[in-house]
């Protein structure tokens, strides 16, 4: 989730000399340290400072909490907590008719059908300002807004557009306007095949024969929607004092959010908000024509017996309105039900229990006491970890030394130097996007993870011992998800007499102890010696695999001894033990 | 220790050399006339040397090292199919007497030489002045002599299979075989030069002294191995047994022996049991269903994109979800369904939630579980290995462990949660302090980060839990409230068997694991 910039001294500004005093014990210099102190009320974390600067970095985790991407809403949240007030937004406030109007043209319908917009006048715009304008227009587009896709966001200088402006649908040739970064003009077709952003954003408008474009009543381009903005209108500099701003996109909530939030945001630092009546040609589900910003939030009522039970504490109906206020929730409430509703920048009330959350958060985790949950359980392994442990046990009695391997692996691995290509044995689980061949498919036995080890360890002294009980994945057609994931075991010998016999002789003395009366049956394996390679049998069904490895696989590893192996399905000899019991 | 009881502990290898230069009093002998007056193959007396050198029964007289040049594999090459700058010189002539141009890059592609040998043999032979290039980078001969070449030549000849003291060589020639001789860093040269180290060894006084007693009263009848022969005849009581010299390293083992990093899960598999817990396993394979819907992450969530997952390349879909699952999930992300949540309200897609992916947290095997009739109450962990899309570095593994659980009951609520976590920071990080802060994860509501004081990292995050949504346990079938928590222990892990690389922990380095130990 995004790490935004804050300038501690902008930060200062913002949060106004009585929460500062607040939150410094009156020092009124904000620290770092300080700063981090109060950052759990935004789910916050701070990564790194610069004194020299006096930038810090601040992770911000909340995915549902938007607001809180910019210096501005971090600000807010611990505003409203250190003095107990939520700031007043007129300009949510409906009025029956916003004095700026924004007509949408039909058909927009199917390529971005919403916009919301605003204007924000008599806040001359400073550089930490700017800055922050400009991070938390990209993180609300590419976090929030996916890339632009949802929610997309421009500014503009307000004294350069006349109104209505219209949010059009145009032929890609019919308009030309300068774009951010380049000098000239050039048509939106252009625009699209030349321009960074063009080519960066433009398939999210492609497929249709016209595209997006805003623009004044004298035709002027504002900007060509979600891709860049005019030069001329649609570059905000530092002492800009009366701003545009519009957001568009394909979720009509989202959008309006978005520009709540921004709204919210240039109000804190001074400016004075004005609504612009936006009119549909089609129905959307706020109507054909609002105001924007909008509070399109709804109160939820709250029995306080949930919230008094999901803490596990019995909180006065007073003590939890206050936590709730002091987190900036419009609260009213009985005796035991709680008419909660969000401030108009945040819509991450899915359902009671995130109430339950604000409450904690606003009176703090430290000041719920800890109590251990006293209910008795009887703890337990599966019957397939009892297997592999008991296996471990005995192998490492045998003399073993257990390995632990990545379980991706590349298909040359697990297949080609085996000698399997082709053969029934070809089969394994692949990654469709992997990142590197060298871990694109999940191994289907453990004897490459063996070799592995043994091709990078020929230095270390020898005999050579290994094994690993660990999960594989093999595919199946019978099976759900079309694979079936499995535990098994394998062990390897080598040194420089290794043969069939030696491994036989663990394999026979580790089944002994198991209780399992196997047999072995020639197999014809490709990653075998022909002649020195069986199934092992159980009952008739097969439950493994013995043998020398083929000197071509050794080669193919450049292991330089003579390696055997075995390997045995750990989960069938589990529901063979559970059977018999 | 005295004479006597120092000739009992001598090895019969031992004694063969003390002989041998006893006989030859005070004049200090070559180790192969040792050898070879002992009737010793090299190794054994080698063995022999090193103990008496230990014993101080012997000394080293006087040391020689002489360097001995002789041809490496590229040598012998060389001998055979000429030094790439006799190549290269033979070419440019013969070019020059037939008028044709000959560039670099003609030279590289005929000769097929390494780009190195091509650039090291042009620069001598430029330097040498035998050749010269021109413009376009044209080779051309002087047709002035190139004595390195010749100086070459005459040497590949005269240690063809024959090895020479460098000293044997005159001053011009030995600057020749320096120059080409096998360095560390470079080993394609034709020349290597081994240090030949010739000792003289002679007796101390208490070598001397043993040789002495050995020569005039004998070993008397000893032995070194008790058999069943002895013991069974009882000749063993006429017998003196060769005393060792036991302070001496002994063969090496290997162990039959537990990997440190599973030990290391075994311990935390322990102690979970210990505090009632259940183990629950899970596919390595999943669908996106269980692996993401089902924990109430939207599918636009951001964190379900290409590059956060791995998606199975065949089958691409799993055949179906488990109903009554998908619809009640389905609803619950489009409306909200009979949870009492508003829902994420969008079209949620069905055939994607079939979508087969490498499952990616460990949360998707507690979904399994909430849905397949947990007891209550109830307490449930698994150690499930996960895979995400990510770049394999020092920090980041493609598939890693992942430690997580539900616990469920009527007394569970956030306080609980709390104690649950703090009993997780004593008996895991042997913490003594801990702190909860605020977190979030797209399944729990309240979420809580855990942090504690460990013994020996300090602060740092020891996991993450909460009480997993209405929206994940209702569609479920789960009633009642569910703890949800999820630890990190690689770091511990980490610190506990003394490695800074996370690949470390499934190391391919044999010596490694016969070698750590583990703290834990």
């Amino acid at each position: 989730m995004p790490t935004i910039s804050i300038n501690l001294k902008d930060f200062e500004q913002l949060l106004g000399p009585a929460a500062l005093g607040e939150a410094t014990a009156g020092g009124n210099v904000l620290t770092a340290e300080c700063l981090e102190s109060w950052l759990p009320l935004v789910k916050g974390e701070l990564k790194d400072h610069d004194c020299e600067t006096g930038e810090v970095r601040v992770e911000l985790q909340d995915s549902n909490r938007p607001d809180l991407w910019s210096a501005e809403g971090v600000a807010r949240q611990i505003r409203i907590k250190l003095t107990g007030a939520a700031p007043a937004y007129p300009f949510f406030v409906a009025k029956p008719q916003a004095k700026r109007r924004l007509l949408v043209a039909p058909g927009l319908e199917k390529i971005r059908p919403y916009v919301a917009a605003c204007t924000a006048c008599g806040y001359a715009v400073t550089e930490a300002g700017l800055a922050q304008l400009i991070q938390v227009q990209e993180k609300l587009a590419d976090i929030f807004g996916r890339k632009r896709s949802t929610v997309s966001i421009g500014l503009y200088r307000l004294p350069e557009i006349v109104f209505p402006v219209t949010y059009d649908l145009v032929k890609p040739d019919d308009a030309r306007f300068t774009p951010l970064g380049f000098d000239n003009k050039m048509s939106l077709r252009e625009i699209l095949a030349v321009h960074p952003k063009g080519s960066e954003y433009g398939a999210l408008i492609a497929g249709h024969d016209r595209v997006p474009l805003l623009r004044d009543d004298e035709g002027q381009v504002l900007s060509l929607p979600p891709i860049i903005n005019s030069r001329e209108i649609g570059e905000v500099r530092v002492g800009d004092r009366d701003l545009f701003v519009e957001v568009t996109g394909t979720d009509l909530v989202m959008v309006v959010l978005t520009l709540n939030i921004l709204a919210v945001n240039l109000a804190d630092r001074g400016a004075a908000v004005e609504p612009v009546q936006v009119t549909y040609p089609y129905e959307t589900a706020l109507g054909k024509s609002m105001p924007t910003p909008l509070d399109f939030g709804r109160p939820r009522s709250i029995p306080i017996q949930t919230i008094r039970e999901a803490l596990g504490m019995p909180l006065e109906p007073k003590q939890i309105r206050d936590a709730l206020s002091g987190y900036g929730c419009e609260v009213r409430g009985s005796k035991d039900k709680l008419t909660v509703k969000l401030p108009p920048y945040r819509n991450d009330l899915l359902h009671a229990v995130d109430v339950v959350e604000d409450v904690a958060i606003s009176r703090g985790y430290g000041s719920f006491e800890p109590v251990m949950p006293s209910q008795f359980t009887v703890g337990g392994l599966s019957r397939v970890e009892e297997m592999s442990d008991r296996m471990r046990e005995l192998m490492v009695g045998l003399g073993f030394q257990e390995i632990m391997a990545n379980i991706l692996a590349s298909r040359q691995e697990l297949i080609e130097r085996m000698r399997l290509t082709g053969s029934e044995w070809d089969r394994i689980v692949e990654v469709d996007n992997a990142m590197s061949q060298t871990f694109s498919c999940l191994r289907q036995w453990i004897v490459p993870s063996l070799l592995r080890v043994e091709a990078e360890s020929t230095r270390s002294f020898y005999p050579h011992r290994l094994f690993e009980v660990g999960e594989v994945a093999a595919p199946d057609q019978a099976a759900e998800l079309g694979s079936r994931t499995r535990m098994a075991l394998g062990a390897l010998i080598a040194h420089a007499s290794a043969n069939f016999s030696e491994v036989h002789s663990s394999v026979d003395l580790l089944l002994f102890y198991l209780n399992c009366p196997y047999s072995l049956e020639p197999v014809a394996h490709p990653s075998f010696l022909p002649g020195r390679a069986g199934r092992i049998l159980l009952h008739g069904t097969a439950i493994g695999l013995i043998g020398e490895l083929h000197p071509e696989v050794l080669e193919q590893w450049q292991v330089t001894m003579p390696a055997v192996v075995f390997e045995l399905a750990v989960d069938q000899l589990a529901g063979e033990a559970v059977e018999k019991s | 220790m005295d004479t006597l009881s120092q000739i009992g502990s001598l090895h019969p290898l031992e004694v063969k050399v003390l002989t041998v230069l006893g006989q030859h009093q005070v004049r200090p002998l070559r180790q192969e006339d040792i050898g070879q007056a002992a009737g010793l193959e090299p190794s054994q007396l080698s063995m022999a040397v090193e103990w008496l050198l230990a014993k101080a029964l012997l000394l080293v007289e006087s040391e020689v090292v002489t360097p001995i040049v002789s041809l490496s594999k590229v040598g012998e090459r060389y001998f055979e199919k000429d030094a790439p700058i006799e190549r290269i010189l033979s070419v440019v002539r013969d070019a020059q007497q037939t008028g044709k141009r000959i560039t670099i890059q003609d030279l590289q592609a005929r000769e097929g030489l390494e780009p190195s040998e091509m650039s090291g043999a042009i620069g001598s032979l430029k330097k040498e002045g035998a050749i010269r290039i021109v413009q376009g980078g044209q080779v051309e001969a002087t047709g002035a002599p190139c004595p390195l070449a010749e100086s070459l030549r005459t040497l590949l000849k005269d240690l063809q299979g024959a090895p020479r003291e460098l000293h044997a060589f005159p001053e011009p020639l030995r600057r020749v075989i320096e120059h080409y001789a096998v360095k560390r860093g470079n080993p394609n040269e034709p020349f290597r030069i081994d240090d030949r180290v010739e000792r003289r060894y002679q007796l101390t006084q208490a070598g001397q002294e043993a040789a002495q007693t050995i020569a005039t009263q004998g070993l008397g009848d000893e032995v070194s191995q008790l058999t069943p022969e002895l013991l069974k005849d009882g000749s063993w009581r006429t017998k003196r047994f060769r005393q060792y010299t036991i302070s001496l390293r002994p063969p090496r083992l290997s162990a039959g022996r537990r990997h440190p990093y599973r030990e290391f899960l075994d311990l935390v598999k322990r102690k979970l049991v210990s505090m009632g817990f259940q183990e629950m396993r899970g596919s390595l394979v999943e669908t996106e269903f269980w692996n993401m819907d089902a924990l109430y992450m939207p599918q636009f969530h951001p964190a379900r994109a290409i590059h956060d997952v791995y998606f199975v390349k065949e089958p691409t879909h799993a055949r179906e979800i488990a109903e009554p699952f998908l619809s009640r999930v389905a609803e619950t992300h489009r409306s909200g369904g009979d949870t009492g949540s508003a829902g994420w309200g969008y079209a949620y897609d069905r055939e994607r939630a079939k979508r087969l992916v490498l499952r990616s947290q460990g949360t998707a095997v507690s979904a399994h579980k909430l849905a397949s009739g947990p007891a209550v109450p109830g307490k449930y962990f698994s150690i499930a290995r996960c895979f995400r899309y990510d770049a394999v570095d020092a920090t980041h593994a493609c598939d890693f462990f992942q430690v997580e659980g539900i616990v469920l009951g009527p007394d569970i609520n956030f306080r609980t949660l709390l104690g649950l976590l703090n009993l997780f920071a004593v008996e895991m990080a042997q913490a003594k302090d801990s702190r909860f802060l605020p977190a979030y994860f797209p399944f729990t509501e309240p979420s809580v980060e855990l942090h504690v004081r460990h013994p020996k990292l300090g602060w740092m995050e020891l996991g993450g839990a909460g009480l997993f949504r209405p929206e994940v346990t209702l569609p479920l079938g789960v009633e009642g409230p569910v703890i949800a928590w999820g630890l990190g222990l690689d770091r511990m892990a980490m610190v506990a068997l003394g490695i800074h690389d996370i690949r470390d922990l499934f190391s391919t380095d044999l010596d490694m694991l016969r070698t750590t130990r583990g703290h834990f």
